[in-house]
């Protein structure tokens, strides 16, 4: 099959900062070979946010978790300003979907894991925490248990540990999915606010093209099963942008473009799983 | 947890509390039988001795410096046995409850040898360990070892996965994956583990040492047997009873007081 | 995914867990003969395994474990009629209930087996001590689970039985009872469990009875490959019993 041609903007691999280099990931299944992964390739320019969308069965998780290093067994190569990546990489800070919080540590000994394992002198690395905990805006909440923070504030705190292990890129996999919809607008706030101020690099997963259009700099839009990239688009909003932009007209013309490519994607998906179902005959999980 | 506007109730008196007088009626009622069991002569003399005598008995018994002694060396035995047999049973279960292949292969052993009575491995355990309280630790290890490796291998299951990817992204080693991840993620399975040991412990070490022992408590019970002191006898069950019962409540506290910061 | 075994890793696992036993078997052996393991201490596998047939046939073995069944069977009949008419009892007359069920709890976790040189005062050095430990340690699982099964009857159920004017004694055989008898099948488990370690844990501290004790005078004889053997023996009936118990629980309890 043959890989769908990527307009001009890319990023030229000696400037990238992460270089995902033909990728291909097969999975074993009782119904057959699986492959959720096929030849996708991207790059990742310093300081830039860029977005990945695609529609649920796109890999984009495989992906996720192969740029992260927790999975293994792919074709294609991973690097971080030129260094491979085999297993975790210290320059990528990865973000989780789920809610990570350690429950049995307060807020500020969250934020401090990551400076815990690489073992930083308890003093510095409560101070340096701190200077994290205050960037996400928890201020007061050091002591707290994550049982006592709303889901929002967990996920904040979750921010602030990655950030602590201060990361060359911030890789995301759709950290807002178990938030409300308001919610999730003020914090794709208060993530575009401090990407800008730290200049990170990151590089966002996810299947919500309001976050994706708000918070990139381009996305990256994936087919469903096999992933591929279908296209990449640039989005020239202005930077630095606040939650506002999601009522511009130029806002609007990007959600429009990327969903009228998306839409093709999703059905397929959707037609893909009904079929399953049907000669299955099993009841949908 | 805000308790602001929450209608508190007045709380009954202690003594016109319904429960606590139903209490007082049972353990009168059964005082009462046996007083009367113990002076009418129906049984065997010393076999249900008065209440007083019990009551003497158990005096003198923590007036004995002797007693503290042979407590010390049981609870030496115990705490050790407990130390072995917790350790081995936490690396085991951590082992097993990681490893999807090793658990399936293994750990039917642990759950179907569990349920066996341990005191008959005893014999074996004096061959190998002698007859001074090496014999008694190892009975107490291996009694304790099952529960707590069972529990931690069911713990280390049902650990939230996404706990588990955190530590390898932030590229913890084994070593604290263990310590800052797998223990504090599971330490309510881990300690009612180690509650159902103690229990176990506590009974295998005694047991021991009431078949093969010169020192500690139960080489005391039966000594007190063997001379029919009744009284005795008595007053040592009754104390070990309450130490035990609270020794078991202590390990539950511990792992409850934790449940106050938990959802 | 839909979970589709193949042989591979159906008797896989079990295998390694078997394969692994016998390499330790092996292991042992080689080291017994090689003089590593003193044998005196350690007889050589091979050694327990022949003595199995002799233990068997000399010591009577079955003869024994009758002995241990039946002195098991009336530890577990006492538990069950005492245990669940307490329970029963409890779950009805709440105040008493409130009272005294964390003594039960209590007791549960109370190391019981420990009187036995009370009983042995009490009830002599029978069959009746033996059945008696066992009972006092079963019971309170059985009181317990009960209580549980009882109250935790589902509460639209309950409003059926109001609804169709079923008075309180039809309400609990009809409605509470069969709702319980999962977990009163449950905790009838615990109980016949408990009952069994402390009926062959008590035989073979007091020297009598059936299999506990034969272990208890192999030891005591030196026979060292007897011994080894009569636990073997021992723990293989304990395995079985506890398996058994299983399937049966999972069979009486569908719906769990």
């Amino acid at each position: 099959m043959s890989v769908t041609p990527l307009p001009a903007s890319r990023v030229r691999t000696q400037d990238a900062i992460l270089v995902v280099d033909d990728i291909v990931k097969r999975f074993e299944t009782p119904d057959g070979i699986l492959t959720a992964v096929d030849h996708v390739s991207l790059s990742v320019a310093p300081e830039e946010f860029l977005g990945v969308i695609g529609p649920s069965g796109c890999g984009k998780s495989t992906l996720f978790n192969v740029i992260g290093g927790l999975l293994d067994g792919y074709e294609g190569q991973v690097s971080v300003a030129g260094d491979r990546v085999s297993g975790p990489h210290p320059a990528i800070g990865m973000i989780f979907q789920e809610e990570s919080t350690f429950p049995w540590r307060t807020v500020i000994d969250n934020v401090a894991f990551p400076l815990e394992i690489a073992g930083v002198p308890k003093a510095q690395r409560i101070e340096r925490a701190r200077h994290f905990v205050s960037l996400v805006g928890l201020d007061g909440f050091e002591k707290r248990y994550p049982n006592e923070l709303s889901g929002g504030m967990r996920q904040r705190v979750s921010l602030a540990r990655t950030l602590a292990s201060e990361p060359k890129i911030l890789l995301m996999d759709e950290p807002f999915a178990s938030l409300d919809e308001q919610t999730r607008l003020l914090l794709g706030d208060k993530i575009l606010q401090i990407q800008q101020q730290l200049k990170q690099t990151t590089l966002l997963i996810t299947h919500n093209i309001t976050e994706a259009v708000q918070l990139s700099d381009r996305i990256v839009v994936m087919t469903y099963r096999p992933g591929r990239v279908k296209r990449i688009v640039d989005i020239n909003l202005p930077r630095p942008r606040t939650s506002e932009i999601v009522s511009s007209e130029a806002f609007g013309r990007y959600v429009a473009q990327i969903w009228s490519d998306l839409r093709e994607e999703a059905s397929r998906g959707l037609r893909d799983t009904e079929s399953r179902v049907l000669q299955s005959g099993e009841r949908r999980p | 947890m805000a308790d602001a506007g929450k209608l508190t109730v007045a709380a009954p008196k202690p003594w016109a509390d319904p429960v606590t007088a139903v209490r007082i009626v049972i353990v009168l009622t059964i005082l009462l039988t046996w007083e009367l069991v113990a002076r009418s002569g129906l049984l065997y003399r010393d076999v249900v001795p008065s209440l007083l005598a019990i009551g003497e008995a158990v005096v003198k018994l923590i007036g004995q410096p002797d007693y503290y002694w042979h407590l010390g060396v049981t609870a030496g035995e115990i705490g050790t046995a407990l130390v072995i047999g917790g350790l081995s049973g936490l690396i085991v279960g951590i082992a097993l409850g990681g490893n999807r292949l090793l658990a399936r292969a293994y750990e039917p052993y642990l759950y179907y040898l569990g349920p066996t009575p341990k005191i008959i491995f005893f014999p074996v355990m004096i061959m190998w360990f002698g007859v001074g309280p090496g014999s008694k630790v190892a009975m107490g290890a291996i009694s304790c070892f099952f529960p707590i490796a069972l529990s931690t291998a069911a713990g280390m299951r049902q650990i939230d996965k996404v706990l588990i990817r955190v530590g390898k992204s932030f590229r913890a080693n084994a070593w604290q994956m263990a310590t800052k991840i797998y223990l504090p993620a599971m330490r309510h399975p881990v300690i009612n583990g180690v509650r159902l040991g103690l229990g176990v412990a506590i009974i295998g070490t005694l047991l021991a040492e009431t078949k093969l022992s010169n020192r500690g408590v139960g080489f005391l019970i039966i000594q007190a047997y063997s001379i029919f002191d009744m009284p005795r006898m008595y007053a040592m069950l009754i104390v070990l009873f309450v130490l035990a019962i609270g020794a078991n409540a202590l390990v539950a506290r511990i792992g409850g007081l934790d449940t106050i910061r938990q959802a | 995914m839909t979970g589709v075994a193949t042989a591979k890793t159906r008797f896989g696992p079990a295998l390694l867990g078997i394969g692994g036993l016998v390499a330790v078997l092996v292991l042992v052996e080689i080291l017994i003969r090689a003089g590593a393991i003193n044998r005196f201490i350690v007889p050589m596998p091979s050694e327990i395994g022949a003595s199995f047939e002799r233990v068997i046939v000399e010591e009577d073995v079955f003869g024994r474990f009758w002995q241990t069944m039946k002195e098991a069977f009336w530890a577990i009949v006492l538990i069950t009629i005492v245990g669940v008419s307490t329970g029963v009892l409890l779950h009805r007359v709440t105040l008493l209930r409130r009272a005294t069920e964390t003594w039960v709890a209590a007791l549960a976790s109370a190391p019981t087996v420990l009187m036995y040189p009370l009983f042995l005062v009490i009830f002599g050095r029978s069959a009746l001590t033996i059945t008696m430990m066992g009972f006092v340690a079963g019971l309170a699982p059985v009181i317990l689970k009960t209580i549980e099964g009882l109250s935790g009857t589902r509460r639209v159920l309950i409003n059926v039985g109001r609804s169709l004017k079923l008075t309180e004694t039809q309400l609990f055989w009809k409605i509470l009872f069969p709702a319980a008898l999962p977990n009163i099948f449950v905790g009838l488990r615990l109980g016949m469990i408990f009952a069994l370690i402390n009926v062959v844990g008590v035989e073979f501290l007091i020297n009598f009875g059936g299999l506990g004790q034969l272990i208890n005078e192999l030891a005591e004889r030196y026979d060292l490959a007897g011994t080894y053997a009569a636990i073997s023996f021992v723990v293989l009936i304990s395995v079985v019993f506890f398996m058994f118990t299983e399937k049966a629980e999972r069979w009486l309890t569908p719906a769990n």
